[in-house]
């Protein structure tokens, strides 16, 4: 039977033998059944009566054995006899009875879930947890977890802290295996603050030195996840930092297989906590005996974990690798230099020195794999590394890898001009032009258009005879596009092709093969599990009918509302946030009414009596419009010489009280399209004219030409004129006050509308409110004074030399904590990805770099406050799925929420 | 959890197969060796996916030990529990071997059934197996003539009785209870060495990897004391006794270990289960307390006809009374050497080139501590170029140090209690392997 032979037909005979009272017969007996009762369904039932009579033996070895053998019959037709037995056994007095019991649960549920639902056994396994033995408790939270897996929604395993602290208990009873239930289990649960946080920490860290590797990974994941939650100035998040390096690092002195597994967990972790490992660089030096795949893995930490503190010691050791047997590791190592070359830039001069003394070793593929790492450090260091050259020059015949033979010609084509002897070394490429790969063939194409460029009169001839070759002879439509690309460039405007080919290049940088953040987030919560072996989330492996839950990191205690629900909020963007009329209590009140009692405070101007009012206003529109205008032609160099109706309007918007239609026209250029301008939300109704004696405003913000306006409609919708407006604004979160008076210089009559537009300025008194870009104003007029709120979207604080350089953004995204970091979803949203950059630019979001992995583009965005509070985005775009992923990080994680929605706002505009 | 489970022998017939959840496609045997004979030698074995199938396994005796999985498990659990389920099978049958899997079908799967249940592992721990398990153990002890050597003339006891043979410990550890095998018990200290040393003779890197196994086969015993070295230190800032301590960096315990007194006086407290566990695991990295066992001295040259001189020395450095045994020194050399020609100084040492490794293999039987060995070799190198002799070197030396433990570990005493009635035998055992000794030229 074991060995495959099929004795099925035996089964009368070995059902008459199940009455035995020998117990190794009996299980024997019992493992038959196991593997016929599916193909006998019907003689399986023959057997239901001695399961239910050894389910009441007095031996609990006995119960126990048919309670486990019961569930493995799948016969459908005998489930409803073993409910029975099985309560019995669930309640029985036996721990190894009831154990056995609590999996033969789960094994029900799979065959019939509804009976289980029906029979209540699902809450009998919930009283489980609270067993008395420890491997009860064990048993039921791995057959819970499993039930519950089937089932996203339900609430099986309900985690709340008085059941923690019984599985807490528990944890320290059972066996080891027992405990790895428990930890997964923990895993899932999200600690209400960073205190409780803290104590199951402390609980979970003795398990990080237990002899079995898979209980020492599955703690390291509970504590992973829960260190989110702890603040990084706390005194115990150093220490926990300390203890989770030597488990780790134990788990290397694993067998080789056990060492991989943990290889590939480390690297998650290094990515998302570098400073645990940063001592250890030793332990992930290659072993000369190592297999290679974890050699390999070996490299890829020490390229993570290099700095300038232990480069020395990596380059020595990669220098070794370089010499060593097998060619695909010598291969990562010469790679591995040039990545510290770009990572480390102190150690730039040694790693092109290291890699000199391997070129001239002339080992054919060390010296490849050294010219493509030289391309690259090329890149990051334009116009320093450039005496190598005639080293790299003298290899050139040993060249057969295309990758390596691009990477060559790219660096002639590229220092053409300090290359005597350049034409002639391209030209000896050009020979065999239509046997090269297309990566050479296109590499080789550019390469003599830049050399043309910079040397125009020498290479006439060849660089006709490359194009001729590109466009005539070749099949490839890539090359013989970019051929006549080049081609008609040339011809036209040899001046254009110029700034085009020889574009300055953007930089490289060494993050290019880091792990997405949401992705290595995701893999955080999944350490020591299949996804983290694969790097791969496990929706991607693992079949789709089992809801698999994204599971997440919790945020910390400041932005965790933020991040946890990013569906709910992305909903409600900022102009659907209905304008609330403030209560006639509270405090704000109070501010506000004393702001409007005593005028001479600092800040906004005072409210003036209106005869004069009108004559400030005059001066203050005069002298304003005039200096906006000068300014606003000079400062908008986005928007493009082909709309010149644009920056026509835009003044003109200025004068809003008397040309509302030049405005709308202004508002439909932007609905048409038109990628420039900033975003300013439709106008809604602030006040309703039922609430504040007939006066309805309606009004919304906008950024024109670095100013930030207030743009209202003051409707009278009373039976009487209404004169002497003012305006006041109580303390806010940026400061925002009015620039000046509010222009309204006729009185309003019955049924009459009035556009003003009132400018801003932020140098008013800051109080933090809630939410964030709420404004509470409060208008006067001849009949009385009237308040109400309002949000701002915040993109109407985006400065214009919000551009960051990218050094700068690089280095401040690993500088801001990852705590600070927050995610949202955009859903339905269908520009391409240049198109978001346009729409976000003209909001005064800059797109500082862009790239693309696997069909996701990946724009790195920032944008300043007016207040000089900067703030990153990552945006995220995948080709044909309209939801989009916005990382935010900011020093101030308050502001991420406020940004999101600005950024929904501006894209679905 | 775990789906399927099997074991496989080397040609790949299923030895035993187990299904838990009645969902095994009936090929999964054969696509799991099929995929794991034709993976390239640079893919990890470790995990292998069809379609959602997920075959984690490991190879323990020259069998294939699989467990298939669906689910996002952790590896770590299932290939820790993969080769404590090997090492259960080891206690219970008295050995790995296909013939000893096939002889005892029934008991394995009787142990499958309570260690696994419906794919959840329940546990391993032999003591509570024990009172579980029906089946006798079927043992093939094959003749050997090693068993009749331990026995003296006349029934007495022989110098040699004195050392337990190797295949001592090799036994089924229910055995003993019926048919009134001898109560014993081996301690065995087992270190592994990974030591670094640069070109210039210094050392860059030395690291031990140590663990203290207990296997035992006493049944009436309720607890053993053991004492390690009282002045043995943990962590780098603590300090015990004078000057040159034992330490190590880091270590790790049997979860039924009790350590009451390890702090005060080192003693490991522990009931030991019937058959094999290992108790603590140790780690000390770079600061060894003695030299390194071998040193050598390297020379590489040209002479004037093309051809590649190599002489080496190797001095053994440990205490005149220790020896090493099994050394052997793989020297990588150019490719395309096409012939050796050696001259060793002591006929029972050997050489060889490698071809397919690209080595010259020195394989030395024995090595005394204390003395130096030389050889010298000439290589026949078709084009050989200054470029190439940067291809020589690293040598990777592997050893065994028997009765020798790197970072100086001992046990001080081995207590069993309540004191044995019948006579036992206590077996405290020593030995260092190399894991990766490396000299760079």
């Amino acid at each position: 039977m074991t060995v495959g032979k099929d004795v099925s037909a035996l089964f009368p005979d070995v059902v008459n033998c199940m009455q035995t009272d020998n117990l190794e017969l009996k299980k024997l007996v019992y493992l038959y059944l196991m593997n016929y009762a599916k193909s006998q369904p019907d003689m399986a039932i023959m057997a239901v009566n001695t399961f239910v009579k050894d389910c009441e033996d007095p031996n609990p070895l006995i119960r126990a054995l048919a309670v486990r053998t019961m569930g493995c019959i799948r016969v459908d037709k005998i489930t409803e006899y073993l409910c029975e037995p099985l309560r019995k056994c669930l309640k029985d007095e036996d721990p190894y009875v009831r154990k056995t019991a609590a999996v033969c649960v789960a094994k029900l549920h799979d065959i019939n879930a509804q009976l289980v639902e029906d029979q209540g056994f699902l809450d009998t396994l919930k009283d489980l947890i609270s067993d008395s033995n420890p491997m009860v408790v064990a048993n039921a939270v791995a057959a819970l977890s499993e039930i519950a897996e089937s089932h996203p929604n339900s609430n099986l395993l309900d985690l709340n802290p008085q059941t923690i602290n019984k599985l807490l208990t528990a944890l320290n009873e059972c066996t080891e295996w027992g405990q790895i239930f428990i930890l997964d289990c923990l895993a899932n649960y999200t600690p209400r603050d960073d205190r409780e946080s803290q104590s199951i920490c402390e609980r979970v860290t003795p398990r990080l030195s237990h002899a079995n590797s898979a209980v020492v990974l599955s703690a390291v994941k509970v504590l992973m996840k829960f260190m989110e939650m702890l603040p990084k100035d706390l005194d115990y998040y150093g220490t926990l930092l300390k203890k989770l390096a030597p488990p780790l690092v134990t788990l290397l002195s694993a067998e080789p297989e056990l060492q991989y597994v943990a290889l590939r967990n480390i690297n998650l972790i290094v990515q998302r906590r570098p400073e645990i490992m940063k001592h250890e660089m030793k332990v992930f030096f290659v072993k000369y005996n190592d297999p290679i795949y974890v050699k390999l893995e070996k490299l890829d930490i020490m390229i993570r974990l290099a700095s300038q503190a232990n480069i020395a010691q990596v380059l020595a050791e990669l220098k070794e690798y370089a010499t060593e047997v097998d060619v695909d590791f010598v291969r990562k190592a010469v790679r591995a230099i040039g990545r510290c070359a770009i990572k480390v830039e102190q150690s730039a001069e040694r790693c092109v020195s290291t890699l000199l003394d391997l070129i001239q070793t002339k080992v054919n593929y060390v010296v490849q794999e050294a010219i493509v790492v030289i391309k690259d450090i090329f890149r990051k260091y334009p116009n320093k590394y450039e005496s190598v050259i005639a080293t790299l020059c003298e290899n050139l015949d040993s060249l057969d890898e295309p990758e390596a033979r691009a990477a060559m010609i790219w660096i002639v084509g590229e220092y053409a001009e300090r290359i005597d002897n350049a034409d002639e070394l391209l030209e000896s490429f050009l020979e065999g032009f239509h046997d090269e790969s297309t990566q050479v063939q296109l590499q080789l194409l550019t390469a003599i258009v830049k050399l043309f460029l910079k040397k125009p009169t020498e290479t006439q001839e060849l660089v006709q005879q490359v194009l001729s070759l590109a466009t005539q002879d070749s099949d490839n439509p890539d090359l013989r596009d970019r051929g006549y690309i080049y081609w008609r460039l040339l011809s036209t405007d040899p001046v254009a092709a110029k700034e085009v080919v020889l574009a300055e290049k953007p930089l490289i940088s060494e993050e290019t093969d880091l792990i997405e953040p949401t992705l290595l987030e995701e893999l955080i919560c999944h350490i020591g599990t299949l996804a983290s072996v694969y790097h791969k989330p496990p929706s991607a492996f693992v079949e789709g009918s089992r809801g698999v839950q994204h599971k997440r990191l919790p945020g910390s205690a400041g932005s965790g509302e933020s991040a946890d629900s990013p569906e709910t909020t992305s909903t409600a963007g900022v102009s659907d946030a209905p304008p609330a009329v403030i209560p006639s209590q509270g405090d704000l009140l109070g501010d506000l009414l004393n702001l409007d009692l005593t005028p001479t405070t600092a800040g906004p101007p005072p409210p003036a009596p209106s005869s004069g009012m009108q004559l400030g206003g005059m001066d203050l529109l005069g002298g304003g419009l005039d200096s906006l205008l000068g300014g606003d032609l000079g400062g908008t160099p986005a928007i493009g010489a082909g709309f010149g109706a644009a920056p026509a309007a835009v003044p003109a918007s200025f004068s809003a009280p008397v040309s509302g239609g030049l405005d709308d026209l202004f508002d439909l250029g932007g609905g048409v399209g038109m990628p420039m301008g900033a975003y300013s939300p439709p106008k809604s109704v602030w006040l309703q004219a039922m609430k504040a004696k007939g006066l309805e405003i309606s009004g919304t913000f906008a950024r024109r030409a670095g100013v930030i306006q207030m743009e209202m409609t003051l409707t009278n919708k009373a039976m009487s004129v209404m004169t002497d407006f003012a305006i006041q604004f109580n303390r806010n979160s940026f400061g925002l006050s009015p620039a000046g008076p509010l222009q309204v210089l006729t009185p309003l009559s019955p049924n009459q509308s009035i556009e003003v537009a009132l400018p801003l300025n932020n140098s008013g008194p800051v109080m933090k409110m809630d939410p964030l870009n709420n404004l509470q104003v409060a208008v006067k007029n001849n009949i009385d004074v009237f308040y109400f709120s309002c949000q701002y979207p915040i993109s109407m604080l985006f400065v214009e030399d919000g551009k960051m350089e990218r050094q700068i953004f690089l280095a401040t995204w690993k500088d801001i904590p990852n705590d600070n970091e927050s995610q949202f979803q955009i859903k339905d949203c269908h520009l391409s990805s240049d198109a978001a950059s346009n729409k976000l630019q003209g909001s005064n979001i800059f797109t500082i770099a862009k790239r693309t992995v696997d069909g996701q583009d990946m724009l790195y965005q920032s944008m300043k406050l007016s207040n000089g509070i900067w703030v990153l985005a990552e945006l995220r775009i995948q080709a044909g799925n309209p939801n989009y992923t916005v990382s935010l990080k900011c020093r101030a994680a308050e502001v991420s929420q406020c940004v999101f929605q600005s950024y929904e706002a501006v894209l679905k505009n | 959890m775990i789906r399927q489970f099997f074991i496989l022998s080397s040609k790949g017939d299923p030895l035993l197969f187990k299904d838990f959840r009645g969902e095994a496609g009936d090929d999964v045997v054969n696509v799991f060796y099929r995929r794991v004979t034709a993976l390239p030698g640079d893919q990890p074995p470790v995990v292998m996916a069809l379609r959602d199938l997920h075959f984690l396994h490991v190879r323990q005796a020259g069998l294939y030990w699989v467990a298939t999985t669906t689910a996002d498990a952790s590896p770590f659990t299932v290939i820790e529990f993969l080769n404590r389920l090997a090492a259960l099978v080891k206690d219970y049958c008295g050995g790995l071997s296909e013939k000893s899997v096939q002889m005892n079908f029934a008991l394995i799967y009787e142990l499958l059934d309570e260690v696994l249940d419906y794919g959840y592992i329940q546990t391993t721990s032999s003591d509570m197996l024990r009172n579980f398990l029906q089946s006798e153990a079927v043992s093939s002890r094959p003749f050997s003539l090693f068993d009749l050597s331990n026995v003296g003339l006349f029934g007495a006891d022989t110098q040699q009785s004195k050392v337990a043979p190797s295949s001592a410990a090799a036994r089924p550890i229910q055995a003993g209870r019926e048919q009134g095998g001898r109560s014993e018990i081996f301690v065995d200290v087992v270190e592994r060495m990974s030591v670094v040393v640069g070109s210039n003779g210094v050392l860059m890197k030395a690291d031990v990897e140590g663990e203290i196994r207990v296997k035992c086969f006493m049944p009436s015993c309720s607890e053993i004391r053991i004492g390690l070295n009282e002045e043995l230190s943990i962590g780098k800032s603590q300090l015990r006794g004078y000057g040159a301590a034992v330490r190590v960096d880091r270590c790790s315990f049997h979860q039924g270990v009790r350590l009451d007194e390890f702090d005060s006086h080192r003693i490991l407290r522990l009931c030991p289960s019937q058959g094999e566990q290992t108790v603590m695991q140790y780690q000390l990295t770079d600061d060894l307390p003695t030299a390194p066992p071998f040193r050598l001295f390297p020379t590489v040259e040209r002479d004037g006809t093309g051809r590649l001189i190599l002489f080496l020395k190797l001095r053994c450095d440990l205490p005149p009374k220790s020896s090493a045994v099994n050394v052997c020194a793989s020297v990588p050399v150019p490719k395309g050497a096409v012939s050796l020609s050696q001259e060793l100084s002591s006929p029972d040492q050997s050489a060889e080139l490698q071809l397919q490794n690209r080595a010259v293999a020195w394989q030395i039987p024995r090595l005394a501590g204390g003395t130096q060995l030389s050889a010298l070799f000439k290589l026949d190198v078709p084009g050989l170029s200054s470029a190439s002799m940067l291809e020589v070197g690293p040598v990777g030396l592997s050893f065994e140090l028997p009765k020798f433990t790197a970072t100086g570990l001992q046990i001080r005493f081995l207590r069993l209690s309540p004191v044995q009635p019948a006579p036992s035998q206590r077996w405290v055992r020593y030995v260092t392997h190399s894991d990766s000794y490396s000299i760079r030229i």
